[in-house]
């Protein structure tokens, strides 16, 4: 991906490879009403245990309130849609933030997988006497959370390179330009 | 029409020495302004590795506190490549034989950055 990003392309590769369907897109929008009002306590429960770890703490200090409402949008968005190219985007930028803030890439697997332990306990709670719904909406959860998982990590490495780049360049007082041409003379 | 007086400013410098085996004047953003190289030899890497080189130089010259950079000479099994500034927007890259008589190369390429300096 360059620094014009496609995102077009980037929500075929993210959807072909978690299988987030327009099947499973529906599910999450049928789903949403009756899920949406337990949510807030999805993410409380994603802060507390986050608060528990020693080496996520320190990212949450003074900030809670903020990030539990960030984090309750997105998740609520998760059975929103629509998840096309906007909703890439906006995955993308968060990656992009993430890296800004220096939180570390395993952060991101860590947490979904936290987040993905909640939500199936909340789907088997509501939906066991439906064995056929309970595996379409947890089959749904897991294709959009990997979702934004894959859109996310993409951006981290993206971002990470860029300003791996930037620091090389300012190091060896290379201009942007020349680096540009150094690379385009060895493309082939 | 400039471009047709580097070159022949290369050509002089080619003809100098039997020693220097080919040279280019090349813009501090990597990009081939004039050339005398032996076919097989790509331009636009030639190019972009002796500004890169150059810039590199000038960064090292300074952190190491050896003033401003005049020259980067690199010697290899096969001979040398010495890249100097011909005013600040170009450099002049020579690639010469590994017996070449390095004084009278220095002297060659102190005369021919000179001209181009004027020019550009």
């Amino acid at each position: 991906m360059s620094d014009i990003h496609d995102f077009e392309a980037l929500t075929r590769y993210a959807k072909s490879f978690t299988g987030l369907t327009a099947e499973r897109e529906a599910c999450l929008l049928d789903v949403s009403a009756q899920l949406k009002p337990m949510l807030g306590a999805v993410t409380d429960e994603f802060y507390a245990r986050l608060s528990k770890i020693p080496e996520t703490a320190p990212y949450l200090e003074g900030r809670l309130e903020s990030l539990k409402k960030s984090h309750l949008a997105w998740i609520e968005s998760l059975f929103t849609g629509p998840f096309d190219i906007n909703c890439t985007e906006l995955m993308y930028k968060v990656g992009d933030i993430h890296v800004k803030v220096n939180l570390p890439v395993e952060f991101m697997a860590g947490a979904m997988s936290m987040i993905n332990n909640e939500l199936i306990s909340l789907v088997i709670n509501e939906f066991s006497d439906d064995k056929e719904k309970m595996t379409l909406v947890l089959s749904s959860i897991n294709s959009i959370t990997s979702f934004s998982l894959f859109v996310m990590q993409q951006s981290y490495q993206e971002s990470t390179v860029a300003e791996e780049l930037d620091k090389f360049l300012k190091i060896s007082g290379m201009s942007r330009v020349l680096f540009t041409n150094l690379a385009n003379a060895y493309e082939n | 029409m400039r471009s047709d007086m580097l070159s022949s400013i290369l050509s002089d410098l080619n003809g100098s020495s039997a020693d220097i085996e080919a040279s280019g004047v090349i813009s501090t953003d990597g990009l081939m302004m004039a050339a005398e190289l032996p076919a097989g030899m790509d331009e636009d890497r030639v190019g972009a590795m002796s500004a890169a080189m150059l810039s590199l130089g000038d960064r090292t010259s300074q952190e190491l506190a050896r003033g401003t950079l005049e020259q980067v000479l690199i010697k290899g099994e096969n001979g040398y490549v010495v890249m100097t500034h011909a005013g600040s927007d170009a450099v002049v890259t020579v690639i010469a034989k590994s017996n070449a008589k390095l004084g009278l190369i220095f002297l060659d390429i102190k005369r021919a950055a000179e001209s181009i300096a004027q020019l550009l």
